[in-house]
């Protein structure tokens, strides 16, 4: 498959990580345009036979740190927070424990985040969540189970016992 | 990346703190040996079974949040977002850059650019490249029924001012109602020397048009046409911006419509009227 039809087919895998990581649709949608971007002007640095999808979302990776960068302060309000516009797909799973689970979501710092999402809604292997963060496999399985004990230390705590609706994150 | 993280050691003291081999156990990241380890410690000790478990139903539910395994549009229908760029293949562009390098770096630096800049009328009546591009965007998005657009008309404001901070200027998006054609929504697309925009319009036939929009660097104001197969495009330049109306209608009506679409978004449609 031609290089350019290859990134072309990941776009919508790459849109729904960028979604889920940023919960901000419009943010998500200016990141992986520059990804793909990027990616296009960039061909040359890719290496034919290695992992394209890890490549690419170690490309949105690095463009959305650096944007959290510029942003400096990332306001983290539960009313106006940008992923309470996205909409939790129906069924299966009740729409309150999936409000709660975004909340803990979007509480958890950006490095268990992302490693939670790559290797539970994107499916990466270790391996290629390794690749993807550029960390040994040994961290992404630190991080990983860190950031699954978060998630459930925060969902059994339950919205009661967290103690401020508003928290300012700030990024070195 | 080597495969020897995964073989830590197990098993004959797995304590319910050692929740990388869980972790790892969920994902079914573990060899089979420790596999069977850990399955074995799970029956015998309720409290690593319960978070097993608790962790386990997270996964499902963050796939279910995030639109996980349910949502491969990707792999059985065509992507739902897109990225045109013209380009030839890798190979080619090599041994372009090889062909170059023969010829003398210098002369190559000298007369790469240029030869991109060379007015159209220079090599017969080549079509601008954006109205190229936008003839291609044409035909990628058009036929596409469940994705046509990446935001839909019903959020015009968002799609309004996200395009428009992406291109950098203010845009409008006229309205074709009194020739039947409804706006469906926009993408963004890269253009040649920056980002395009693509507003797409569909009749109550299901017929589509669309009119493609980028900043470019030449300014002329001449309005042309180009075809390609049963497509027409009308593009036309005003204050940087190159505009280009897309669709497979008659060229009478199309050109109608461009006119009436020019003079809309600030253009003096008059000046090209023979």
């Amino acid at each position: 498959m031609k290089f350019e039809a290859e990134v072309i087919s990941w776009l919508p895998q790459l849109r729904r990580y960028a979604r889920a990581l940023t919960g901000d649709t419009a943010w998500a949608d200016d990141l992986v345009q520059d990804t793909a971007e990027r990616a296009l002007a960039r061909w040359a640095a890719f290496r034919p036979n290695s992992n394209l999808r890890a490549w690419l979302l170690t490309i949105l990776r690095h463009l959305y740190i650096d944007q959290l960068r510029v942003r400096r302060e990332v306001t983290v309000d539960e009313e106006s927070a940008p992923w309470r516009d996205l909409v939790a797909p129906p069924g299966e799973v009740d729409g309150l424990v999936l409000r709660d689970l975004q909340r803990a979501l979007y509480r958890l710092p950006i490095e268990q985040r992302e490693v939670l999402l790559l290797v539970c809604v994107e499916e990466l292997t270790y391996q290629e969540a390794s690749i993807a963060l550029g960390v040994p496999i040994g961290t992404v399985m630190s991080r990983l189970s860190r950031a699954r004990e978060h998630m459930r230390v925060l969902l059994t705590e339950g919205p009661a016992r967290i103690p401020t609706p508003l928290k300012v994150v700030r990024t070195p | 990346m080597s495969q020897d993280d995964h073989d830590f050691a197990l098993p004959d003291s797995l304590k319910p703190a050692d929740l990388r081999a869980l972790s790892a156990f969920i994902d079914g990241e573990l060899p089979q040996g420790t596999r069977a380890a850990v399955l074995e410690h799970l029956a015998q000790d309720p409290e690593a079974a319960a978070q097993v478990e608790a962790w386990r139903s997270q996964k499902s539910a963050l796939q279910a949040l995030c639109g996980g395994v349910s949502q491969r549009d990707a792999t059985d229908g065509p992507p739902s977002f897109v990225v045109v760029r013209v380009a030839p293949p890798w190979w080619r562009r090599i041994s372009l850059a090889a062909c170059w390098l023969a010829v003398g770096a210098g002369l190559a630096l000298a007369v790469g650019p240029l030869a991109s800049r060379l007015p159209s009328g220079w090599i017969g009546a080549q079509p601008m490249s954006f109205a190229r591009r936008a003839d291609v965007a044409y035909a990628v998005y058009t036929p596409e029924q469940r994705h046509p657009v990446e935001v839909a008309a019903s959020e015009e404001q968002h799609l309004i001012s996200w395009l428009s901070k992406r291109l950098n200027r203010p845009l409008s998006v006229p309205s074709l109602q009194e020739y039947g054609y409804s706006l469906v929504g926009g993408r963004l697309l890269p253009g040649e020397a920056g980002p395009a925009a693509q507003f797409m319009y569909e009749n109550s036939d299901g017929a589509r048009l669309t009119l493609y929009v980028t900043g470019i660097t030449d300014d002329e104001t001449a309005f042309r046409l180009f075809r390609e197969g049963n497509r027409r495009t009308f593009y036309w330049v005003n204050s940087h911006m190159g505009y280009a109306l897309s669709g497979p209608i008659s060229e009478g009506k199309l050109r109608e419509i461009a006119i009436d679409v020019c003079g809309s978004l600030g253009g003096k449609p008059s000046s090209w009227k023979e």
